[in-house]
């Protein structure tokens, strides 16, 4: 986009300090302590390990979903329904968790990531081929996808899949396929590492290999990568189920790390954290982990601040929501600056 | 079938296709101007809070609309000078307003009026209904138009009037002049911006009835995410009218038949996340055959050629 590269770091800061500095605002004329507030909120999301294990935990999902959503956005896709594709994941995971039986461990872990990776990606092509088809808008369908495909799990783990506790949630998975804790007594679980993974893969995919290219080049104008003998359709198609798969795997350690099975409702948008996080640093892949880490952080530290410093933990998601409006106007800091140039020249005249 | 299907059940589309309504003429609206109003989920769930707030405050639920409509007109300028002002894209400061108000609700409901969740109260002043007394002893009239809420009427108005404005005014023609190829309309002389600017205040007024009513008239209450995805039914029911309020209407009072038909058929056993899903389902389904229809229309328009 049209922000210059020296620039973007610059403006994400400004931007940070921005939104920040609206909500010390907004602290202050509801009679809160906003420094006390902040303060808090660091604690809460860095000292000890139960807070920093909690960040990490929340760090998993939001990072997964949101290069997904940086992976469709390279294509020129808006995926605005990986909430779908983490809760279908995350109940193929949970399924085959559960009710594939006597398969050594690994094997059958890697069978439970494989259903959750094919379900997202599956569930992504829809809005996908409907797009390159017949020029349906992708978000729109991405959205109601994604309460069709709530739905459609809160039906399977209240019905056909129920663990008859009572509870709307499935039964346990199998011993073997659950990722141990690493920090306990937090729930932060080895699913990070594979979360790591599978962003150094995508990273190497998206910038060091061909599908990558034209990826980027489709994402950039698809009548040019069409001319380039590129078929843009096909490649849409492949950017979106890529896009799932990512959401897909999000579910999947959810289920195998923090719970042992499906919850209904469980992720209570997880996954528009891990938008918010993509679209704060304009879908750059390469900055989405370290947007991620700090959105999980914010999301970790608010329940301490709400209970040390009294103040409701939903402003936390009003702050990273104005970060996010003030972070899509693309030309909210250039302005200002072109504004300095030019007062700057009048001043030398003088 | 006779419980499913019976008089009764057209008021019952008319009542659950009003929220839809407004929110597709928000998404109406904007669309003319070619700009996608993914926003109407989030002015429509502000304004649905502003309107519980204050009419549980103020106890009048005419000022409560007022209010609402004020604080729908905010959330739209702030998506029109983030769009047209500093050229952020559409869908995502769209997105990133839905967040906002998601967060800023939550923020509202726990600060204002001290609960998280869910909020009802005997004090929140209602939208009326009109009770047409001549009507009591007449069972067919009684039945189908007895009782409207007053924002029920209201919306079917808008229609008109939206269409009126788009098709038979000066205004209307510039904004689908805009909506059609902006350079063009600079160059006849248009003030573009200004357009937009006036567009999204409109589309801001629209989203904030849409609220209004699904808070005060739908319902006596405010629950986190109260709207539901109701603003993207909203989107999709403009784009299955191909912008035109009249279709557009059509579209939102067929959600409202599917979702009221869903919810009788609960009793026969059907499990209720379908009847949920139903909507979402359709709604997919009838935009992708619309434009598929679409498509079919322009291939065959470009062989003619």
């Amino acid at each position: 986009m049209a922000v210059k590269k020296m620039n973007r770091y610059v403006t994400l800061l400004l931007t940070l300090l921005l939104s920040l500095a609206v909500g010390f605002v907004f602290m202050l004329i509801l009679g809160y302590q906003p420094l006390d507030a902040y303060l808090q909120l660091f604690r809460g999301a860095f000292i000890g390990s139960v807070n920093l294990g909690t960040t990490l935990q929340k760090f998993v999902p939001i990072l997964l979903t949101g290069i997904g959503f940086a992976v469709a956005a390279k294509v020129g896709c808006f995926n605005a329904g990986i909430e779908g594709e983490l809760y279908l994941g995350a109940m193929a995971a949970a399924l085959t968790g559960h009710y594939i039986k006597g398969l050594p461990a690994p094997l059958h872990l890697l069978i439970c990531f494989l259903a959750a990776i094919i379900v997202g990606a599956l569930w992504a092509a829809i809005p996908a081929l409907l797009k390159v088809k017949w020029g349906v808008n992708e978000i729109a369908v991405c959205i109601l996808a994604g309460y069709v495909a709530k739905y459609i799990t809160s039906y399977l783990c209240n019905g056909p899949f129920s663990a008859g506790s009572g509870v709307p949630q499935t039964p346990q998975v199998e011993e073997g396929v659950i990722l141990p804790y690493i920090m306990e007594p937090s729930q932060a679980n080895a699913g990070i590492f594979i979360a790591v993974l599978a962003v150094a893969a995508v990273i190497w995919l998206i910038y060091r290999s061909t599908i990558g290219y034209k990826f980027t080049t489709v994402g950039l104008n698809p009548y040019h990568a069409d001319y380039m003998g590129i078929n843009s359709k096909k490649v849409i198609v492949q950017g979106m189920m890529l896009s799932g798969a990512l959401g897909g795997i999000a579910g999947a350690i959810e289920v195998l790390g923090t719970y042992g099975y499906f919850l209904d409702n469980f992720s209570l948008n997880i996954a528009n954290d891990g938008m918010l996080s993509s679209m704060i640093v304009w879908n750059d892949i390469r900055l989405v982990p370290v947007m991620s880490f700090f959105i999980a952080a914010l999301k970790a530290g608010a329940l301490s601040m709400e209970r040390f410093a009294g103040v409701p933990r939903s402003i936390v998601d009003t702050i990273t929501a104005i970060f996010v409006v003030f972070a899509t106007m693309e030309t909210l800091f250039t302005i200002k600056k072109k504004r300095k140039a030019k007062s700057g020249k009048g001043g030398k005249k003088e | 079938m006779s419980d499913v299907f019976n008089l009764s059940l057209i008021y019952a589309t008319i009542r659950s296709a009003t929220p839809i309504l407004f929110a597709a003429l928000c998404a109406t609206i904007t669309q003319q101007a070619d700009i996608l109003n993914i926003g109407t989920e989030g002015i429509m769930l502000t304004s649905a809070f502003v309107a519980v707030l204050t009419s549980f405050m103020t106890g009048s639920w005419l000022i409560a609309i007022l209010i609402a409509v004020l604080s729908g007109i905010v959330m739209a300028l702030i998506m029109a000078v983030a769009n047209i002002r500093y050229n952020a894209h559409i869908a995502a400061i769209g997105i990133a307003i839905n967040m906002f108000a998601l967060a800023i609700t939550k923020f509202g409901l726990k600060q204002f009026l001290g609960t998280s969740g869910t909020f009802t109260s005997p004090d929140i002043a209602a939208i009326p209904r009109i009770h047409i007394a001549a009507f009591d002893n007449i069972p067919v009239l009684n039945e189908v138009f007895n009782n409207w809420c007053v924002t029920e009427v209201f919306g079917i108005i808008m229609v008109v009037v939206l269409w009126f404005l788009l098709f038979r005014t000066v205004w209307g023609l510039r904004v689908r002049c805009v909506g059609r190829l902006p350079m063009a309309a600079e160059t006849a002389g248009i003030k573009v911006r200004a357009l937009k600017y006036q567009v999204m205040i409109i589309s801001g007024i629209l989203g904030g009835l849409a609220g209004a009513h699904l808070s005060l008239g739908y319902s006596q209450m405010f629950a986190d995410n109260i709207t539901n995805g109701r603003g993207f039914l909203g989107v999709a029911a403009m784009n299955f009218g191909g912008m035109n309020p009249f279709l557009v209407w059509a579209g939102t009072l067929l959600f409202g038949f599917i979702d009221s038909v869903g919810s009788r058929l609960q009793s026969y056993g059907l499990p209720s996340q379908f009847v949920l899903m139903l909507p979402y389902v359709f709604t997919i389904t009838v935009l992708a055959v619309a434009m598929w229809r679409k498509s079919r229309k322009e291939i065959k328009a470009k062989s003619a050629l």
